[in-house]
């Protein structure tokens, strides 16, 4: 059961989290200047509430689940090293890990 | 934002933040109205009675009934920041030992969404016209307005008197209670 849960992605790569964060910023944004002017338009601060959370509720969808558009640009990673002797692998993942946290 | 939660944190705190600022400038834009309307306010029945007050020295104490019409469009005092109004009638007089006497004579609440335009015909005071001594009586001017609490959505409480009051003199006599 928990398997099932454990295939669905919920990964994405540094450019699509970079996308996601610049779409939900932009859609929120937006509904909240729609909102304010609306709500100013007919006196209803009630109005700019339910715009900005209509913008929420679209974002949300929009960048929670990582659809496929966030993970079009994959990290690649060094090729898996042949295993000859044992001190020789562990040099390249060290360095490849302190890349990582840079 | 690399995992589901993350990003519904970080998506939740910046809507968070926007309705914030939406909410100031709801406050901005509506900060430096002025919430005055005319108001007329007439008194049709002045009655002056001296009663026992149990709620202070034993003394008899001048107690007032004042029937009044009222009548005001508060249309322009609602706006997008205005929840409701609360609106009281309150009676200002002096007397040898005050300087300022204020008596709330009758108060009222209009949501928003209510109708505006009031336009109130003998209506008796809610609470008592009590002086706490005989000041009210041969009292050639007490002053009655209407003032209103602006309740907002965001901001600031404001406290608006309505132009337009009216000043009554009250008789030189009480009114002699009749005995059942």
């Amino acid at each position: 059961m928990l398997a099932i849960f454990k295939t669905i992605p919920t990964h994405m790569d540094y450019k699509g989290q970079k996308l996601a964060e610049q779409i939900f910023q932009g859609i929120i944004l937006i509904s909240a200047v729609i909102g304010f002017v609306y709500g100013l338009i007919v006196e209803q601060f009630g109005w700019t509430v339910y715009i900005v959370l209509g913008g929420f509720a679209i974002s949300c969808v929009l960048t929670l689940p990582p659809w496929p558009m966030y993970r079009k640009n994959p990290l690649s990673w060094q090729p898996v090293v042949p295993e000859s002797s044992g001190e020789s692998v562990q040099k390249p993942q060290e360095s490849l890990k302190k890349k990582k946290h840079k | 934002m690399n995992t589901v939660l993350s990003r519904a944190n970080s998506l939740f705190a910046f809507s968070l933040s926007v309705m914030a600022a939406l909410t100031f400038g709801c406050f901005i834009t509506t900060a430096f109205k002025d919430r005055r309307v005319p108001v007329d306010i007439r008194v049709s029945k002045v009655m002056l009675k001296n009663v026992d007050d149990f709620t202070g020295p034993r003394e008899r104490s001048d107690l007032g009934f004042v029937t009044f019409d009222l009548s005001a469009d508060l249309q322009p005092v609602f706006d997008w920041n205005v929840k409701q109004l609360f609106l009281y009638l309150s009676a200002e007089y002096a007397t040898r030992t005050n300087s300022l006497n204020q008596v709330v004579l009758w108060d009222k609440i209009v949501l928003r969404g209510e109708n505006t335009k009031l336009n109130l015909r003998d209506m008796k005071s809610k609470y008592f016209f009590f002086d706490d001594g005989n000041g009210l009586r041969a009292n050639k001017n007490i002053t009655l307005s209407l003032s209103w609490n602006v309740v907002p959505n965001a901001g600031i409480l404001p406290l608006v008197a309505g132009s337009g009051h009216v000043s009554l003199p009250f008789p030189d006599a009480y009114e002699t209670a009749k005995s059942y």
